[in-house]
């Protein structure tokens, strides 16, 4: 079995998931909205989460195959193709959303230019990705990720009623005003449920699994692990729902930047903690950029069946590099040209779901077949029952998503 | 499914392809098949490069995966397949059969980089 070190797999995998600035946005907003009402819906794509992520990396540990080698075998060429496009768009749209969230958190210490703070993201995370091990990648960003942790004190210190935020984790629809705030409490349901179920943290899971040289030993590990990383990115939402409905719900105010919800932090912790919790911001920012971009060059080499991965010379894996640089670069010239982060991210989380049946079926197709994975290491009945459940589950999202999206104008009700 | 049978589409085509050495060097993207009406048929060769898969794909598609990707395949006969697990694994280097050019020309982009390996 490997090092515990690797529970920062599951750390960065969801820190990229769970708080990444779109997600960041929404749990704030929607605790302005809604209070503690959709509390239920994290907590049920938390379950959905760990279910797929602890199917791809079993996949990946025991038969050593990525997310994307699976799409193509399972789903075939031509829906395999479609989904590949799609999920790369996804993952474009997503770093260009983190490094204009980095941008914005470097302008509100320094004041600088945005553009040439966009420049300077994009400048670091090159670097990083290209200096830094796979494992050194997990640790450095999984660690200092957890600085966002500071949001779960804020929410602690904000006495927010806890039978009040208990009530939330039951489904409910609650008594509103009128169909179109129906119609916006259905829309940030399935945008919370897929922002929590977002497609790249299953492939940056197992291909990391892969990177990190999983064996079918590991996969206690990897239960562990995917139950781990998800909890605690779903607590870190918990507690931005709590600020969002403690700090901005009694002042009517609706946050739309990502540094907005420091406040919340500020207000309770002050000036250390404000620190902390910009620099969780820029940690988790930066490793949901990396996250995207890696994911992407992973699907695409996956796919096409390219040489792929860290653990590997940038010159043997030279398309595969090629990819995540291409990725970065484009992404930064996109938040150049002025373009709102948190707008991007929005309509990035919501077209996710509509490939979120494609990605899902084909994992627990495999992870289901006793032919491929063996009497020890198939799905029980547990975790066949629960995938099928979610893949019906998100299915439903991907119908609902973007007549939703459209009804609600982008959310705006 | 019995164990001495291969099911071409569902335990061959579209799987990746490794070399001797476990390097990927594509997928396999098409059969290619001989055999007359009546006779024998016999799956000859793996197919590999874009210009396999995307002559698979719908015709409207067909054309702008090609302008995208290209039209380059690879001709890998059957004689050259070691095993069929997961991956369809060959008895050569990637090299040797023409594989992997694409990699090999993209990695003289990043000649130099310190730290390309």
């Amino acid at each position: 079995m490997k090092n515990w070190g690797e529970i920062f797999l599951g750390i960065l995998t969801a820190m990229g998931g769970f708080v990444e600035v779109g997600e960041l946005v929404f749990s704030v907003n929607s605790g302005a909205k809604f209070g503690y009402r959709l509390l239920w819906v994290v907590a049920l794509g938390t379950v959905g989460i760990i279910a797929f992520c602890e199917m791809a990396g079993r996949v990946a540990a025991v038969k050593g195959q990525p997310v994307f080698n699976l799409i193509r075998e399972r789903a075939g060429l031509n829906a395999g193709l479609v989904t590949l496009v799609a999920a790369n768009l996804v993952n474009l749209l997503t770093c260009t959303a983190e490094i204009g969230g980095i941008a914005l958190l470097w302008q509100l210490l320094s004041g600088w230019p945005y553009r040439w703070l966009a420049l300077a993201a994009l400048v670091f995370l090159l670097v990083a990705v290209w200096v830094l091990s796979f494992q050194w990648i997990e640790r450095f960003f999984g660690l200092f990720g957890l600085l966002m942790c500071t949001y779960l004190a804020a929410a602690y210190y904000l006495k927010p009623d806890w039978g009040e935020v208990a009530a939330g984790f039951v489904p409910s629809v609650p008594h509103l005003g009128s169909s179109s705030e129906y119609l916006l409490y259905a829309y940030f349901v399935v945008a919370i449920f897929s922002s929590v179920l977002l497609p790249y943290e299953t492939y940056f899971y197992a291909s990391g699994a892969i990177e990190d040289g999983w064996t079918p030993g590991d996969v206690t590990l990897n239960r562990i692990i995917s139950i781990v990383g998800s909890v605690l990115g779903s607590l870190l939402a918990v507690a931005l729902v709590v600020c969002g409905a403690e700090v901005f719900r009694p002042r009517h105010l609706e946050p739309q930047l990502p540094g907005a919800a420091a406040l919340a932090v500020s207000m309770t912790l002050g000036r250390g903690g404000l620190l902390a919790a910009i620099g969780g911001m820029f940690f988790a920012f930066a490793g949901a950029a990396i996250e995207t971009a890696l994911s992407g060059a992973y699907n695409l080499a996956q796919f096409l069946g390219w040489p792929w991965g860290k653990f590997r010379p940038a010159r043997t894996a030279a398309r595969f590099s090629l990819t995540w640089i291409i990725t970065f670069v484009l992404a930064a010239l996109v938040i150049m040209t002025g373009v709102d982060p948190v707008s991007v991210v929005e309509y990035s989380i919501v077209f996710s779901v509509v490939i979120l049946p494609f990605t899902y079926f084909p994992v627990l197709v495999i992870a289901g077949d006793r032919r491929v994975m063996g009497e020890e290491h198939v799905n029980g009945w547990f975790a066949e029952a629960v995938g099928w459940f979610f893949l019906v589950a998100v299915t439903l999202a991907a119908l609902l998503a973007v007549p939703l999206l459209i009804a609600t104008r982008g959310g705006q009700g | 499914m019995k164990d001495d049978f291969l099911d071409f589409v569902r335990q061959v085509l579209d799987h990746e392809v490794v070399d001797s050495n476990n390097l990927p060097c594509g997928m396999v993207d098409d059969l290619e098949l001989s055999g007359e009406p009546g006779g024998e048929l016999k799956v000859t060769a793996l197919l590999v490069g874009p210009g396999a898969w995307t002559r698979r794909l719908p015709s409207g598609f067909e054309g702008l995966a090609a302008w995208v990707f290209g039209t380059r395949q690879t001709r890998v006969p059957w004689s050259e397949v070691e095993s069929v697990t997961e991956r369809v694994k060959l008895r050569s280097e990637a090299e040797a059969l023409g594989l992997g050019r694409a990699d090999r020309r993209a990695s003289k982009l990043l000649e130099g980089v310190p730290g390309s390996g």
